[in-house]
């Protein structure tokens, strides 16, 4: 137990864990940048929607190490390939949920606002984000858990991030150092299933929250 | 030595290197690549296989005695937010646990179970209160329903969830070459080691199309059983 | 209905079917469960760290036995010197090939390594049959496979870079690629550190893996020093050059077979086979050897096969 904290108070796992959070933070950033506008764009037509939810499906079934290595071939090892890898894999959850949270807002209610004057716009940004709210912050969600967890494989590509003490530590068979690096990991990956989990509650309109509870 | 001269003038390969050798692909397919292929297979199968025996019964036990749902829940959706390369970390550092492809079922297993645990109990508790009292009705036993009414019906969404864990194990299984399991990813790690794209362009373009097939297929058969689900929209 | 249920009650018998079947097939790739045992002679199980020339060591060994009658089982990609130890000290595998410098630094983490070749390979020797379980360590081949230290061309002309003094003065605003281990290594940056102060690179930039990534590293810019092997094919580049080391800093690193006492005490015969491997190679030709697999892509099994044939220890 005392090796792991010895591991943990090394002047370079503060920097694994920076560079950790800065790779998963910068590629949800980019994700989020990507997959929303897409997702926007094609909300009002089935085939453009049905082809991004597809589109989504295929990304979600690639294997995280498999696109981080092939990256690999084309982008040399490094930071800069490791988040482009990342922001691939950011991208998928958040592209299906949005799209098929903003498809599903009822044509009911679409209808009804249109009905009481809401322009198109109006009808996106009164009616529709706010109900597809919760899917879509439910996509960002599991993006940002998916994305802490694959960052961990950065390593392999000179990425860094905390896997590399997971490395060290198979390699140099030091219990100390690979409980350290997988404790942190998972905590880390903890505190953002956590986290997101309690911003999604503070992303869901009232209204949708007391339908919610009505629904149990 | 006049043939190391020649091999140095090779070296261009390694700065520029060749992204797909074909030969290099014909050449070995029956030696190491089909061997991998096979290899991924067996991990991910075997570790659906057990996590469908641990997780069915489980989630009948647990829609019956719903007082145990939420600790099962946190438990298994502990173990399901653990990274893989961690969870494998913390499994080998267990005296007695080898690296080898025992750890990694062990780990595929338990990341499997919150997604099927939860699909077993949804499909149970999306099967009409009515459907049982008329199979009651008729005389059934609790087993027999069980088996015969409950099971079936909730099938469709037991699926979808077969699905969603074998398309996950399926990829995670790449990382678990890490720890001597074995499978694609060996031909990816391999390939980042000794700098040779062909390796990891066909080891993580195999694993992609093993996921992608598996995907499609269970979403076949989930498509085939729905008919019977028709009652309740899931 | 009743096809339903005979479906759902399939599948776990099906499952089970599968598995017994499929325990078999878990043999490919180099993991999964031991075979039993073959023929006539004894089973080897030979294993090696995960680096080309260890795969190389590890498949001439392999195929040598295999010609004189063993049965041999390889598990060629142990991670890491550490991890090898521990399997042949568990009984994983029992044999694999060490380098004497190594043995003394990281397996029995010991500070100084002696000042000769011969001196380093009797005291590994010694430590290697001093431990429970022992293990013996035979005759070494006859080439030092040390550490080179390198960098780009333009760099050493930027910098005027020849020696490790140099380096060291440069450090600051270079990146040094580097694998995982080598950070750690009593033997490693902490070696170049202890002889060099001055060593304290801007960057570190670790891939996990020896030898191909690191030189890729380094010419593609990745970093502008990087740590090699002499014996790696790809030192002899033009657009490379490697620290002269006038300290010569770094322990001998002879390779040898490192086997269990027991299995050997068992099967004598294995000592010949192979020392003979062993004393046919040199620096050259292993550069050569390492060069087949990292430069021309081929595969360690068919460059070692080849090899043996040409030497004769094989027909």
């Amino acid at each position: 137990m005392s090796g792991i904290l010895d591991v943990l108070r090394r002047p370079d796992f503060f920097e694994l864990l920076r560079q950790h959070v800065l790779l998963s933070v910068a590629a949800l950033l980019i994700g989020i940048a990507i997959a929303l506008p897409v997702a926007l764009v094609v909300r009002n037509t089935a085939l453009g929607a049905a082809l991004a939810v597809n589109v989504g499906n295929i990304g979600r079934a690639v294997p995280s190490l498999a696109i981080l290595a092939l990256c690999q071939p084309f982008l040399g090892f490094g930071f800069d390939t490791a988040l482009v890898a990342l922001t691939a894999l950011a991208i998928p959850p958040i592209l299906i949920n949005a799209s098929t949270g903003l498809r599903e807002v009822s044509t009911d209610v679409i209808d009804a606002a249109r009905g009481m004057g809401h322009s198109g716009g109006q009808v996106l940004t009164r009616i529709q984000l706010p109900i597809a709210a919760p899917v879509v912050f439910a996509g960002i969600r599991t993006s940002a858990v998916q994305v802490v967890a694959s960052a961990t494989l950065a390593t392999f590509i000179g990425g860094g991030g905390l896997g590399e003490l997971i490395v060290e530590g198979t390699q140099l068979n030091d219990t100390a150092i690979l409980l350290a690096g997988s404790f942190s990991v998972a905590v880390l990956a903890i505190i953002t299933e956590v986290g997101f989990g309690a911003l999604e509650k503070v992303f869901t309109p009232k209204g949708l929250k007391i339908a919610q509870k009505r629904g149990r | 030595m006049d043939s190391l001269a020649l091999l140095l003038q090779d070296l261009s390969s390694i700065e520029n290197p060749r992204l797909v050798e074909w030969d290099w692909i014909s050449e070995n397919f029956w030696e190491d690549i089909v061997p991998a292929i096979q290899g991924h297979i067996y991990l991910s199968f075997v570790s659906v296989a057990i996590a469908l025996a641990i997780s069915l019964p489980t989630g009948v036990l647990v829609s019956r005695y719903r007082k145990a749902y939420p600790p099962v829940t946190f438990v298994t959706g502990l173990l399901y937010s653990i990274p893989s390369l961690a969870l494998f970390g913390i499994l080998i550092s267990i005296p007695g646990i080898t690296i080898g492809p025992t750890p990694v079922i062990i780990a595929l297993v338990a990341y499997s179970l919150l997604i099927l645990i939860r699909n077993t109990v949804a499909g149970l508790d999306a099967v009409p209160a009515e459907t049982i009292d008329a199979a009651r009705g008729m005389g059934l036993t609790s087993s027999q329903i069980l088996f015969k009414v409950e099971l079936p019906l909730a099938l469709p969404v037991i699926v979808a969830g077969i699905r969603i864990a074998t398309v996950t194990i399926i990829g995670i299984a790449t990382i678990g070459a890490y720890i001597a399991g074995g499978g694609l990813g060996k031909m990816i790690f391999d390939g980042i080691n000794r700098g040779f794209p062909t390796m990891i362009i066909t080891g993580a373009v195999l694993a992609t199309a093993l996921a992608i097939v598996a995907d499609l297929l269970l979403l076949a058969l989930e498509r085939y059983l729905r008919p019977w689900a028709r009652r309740r929209r899931t | 209905m009743k096809y339903r249920t005979k479906l759902i009650r399939a599948i776990p018998a099906l499952a089970l079917a599968l598995l017994a079947a499929c325990g078999n097939v878990g043999d490919s790739g180099g993991s999964g469960p031991s075979s039993e045992e073959g023929g006539g002679g004894p089973t080897i199980t030979i294993g090696s760290k995960n680096f080309t020339e260890q795969y190389v060591l590890g498949e001439l060994y392999a195929q040598a036995l295999e010609a004189n009658g063993f049965n041999v089982e390889k598990k060629l990609d142990l991670g890491s010197a550490a991890l090898a130890d521990k399997a042949l000290q568990n009984g994983q595998i029992d044999m694999y090939p060490e380098y004497t410098g190594t043995s003394i630094v990281e397996i029995f983490k010991q500070e100084q390594t002696p000042g000769t070749p011969e001196a380093t390979y009797q005291k590994a020797k010694e430590l290697y049959a001093q431990r429970e379980p022992a293990d013996t360590m035979l005759t070494p081949a006859p080439f030092n496979n040390t550490y080179g230290i390198f960098v780009r061309k333009q760099v050493a002309e930027e910098n005027d870079l020849k020696t490790l003094a140099d380096l060291a003065e440069a450090s600051p605003k270079l990146a040094f690629v580097l694998f995982s281990e080598f950070k750690t290594r009593e033997d490693g940056y902490p070696n170049m550190q202890k002889n060099y102060p001055a060593f304290d690179f801007g960057d570190l930039v670790i891939v996990n893996s020896i030898g191909g990534p690191i030189y890729q590293g380094v010419l593609q810019g990745e970093g502008d020093a990087g740590v090699g092997f002499t014996t790696d094919s790809q030192l002899a580049s033009d657009e490379l050059v490697v620290m002269e080391d006038p300290k010569s800093i770094w322990p001998f690193y002879y390779p040898a077979p490192v086997v269990r006492s027991d299995v050997l005490e068992k099967s004598p015969k294995m000592e010949g086979v192979l020392n003979e491997v062993s004393a046919s190679l040199d620096a050259e030709t292993m550069r050569e050897l390492n060069a087949q697999v990292d430069i021309e892509q081929e595969d360690p099994e068919d460059v070692a096969s080849e090899y043996l044939e040409e030497k004769g220890i094989v027909d």
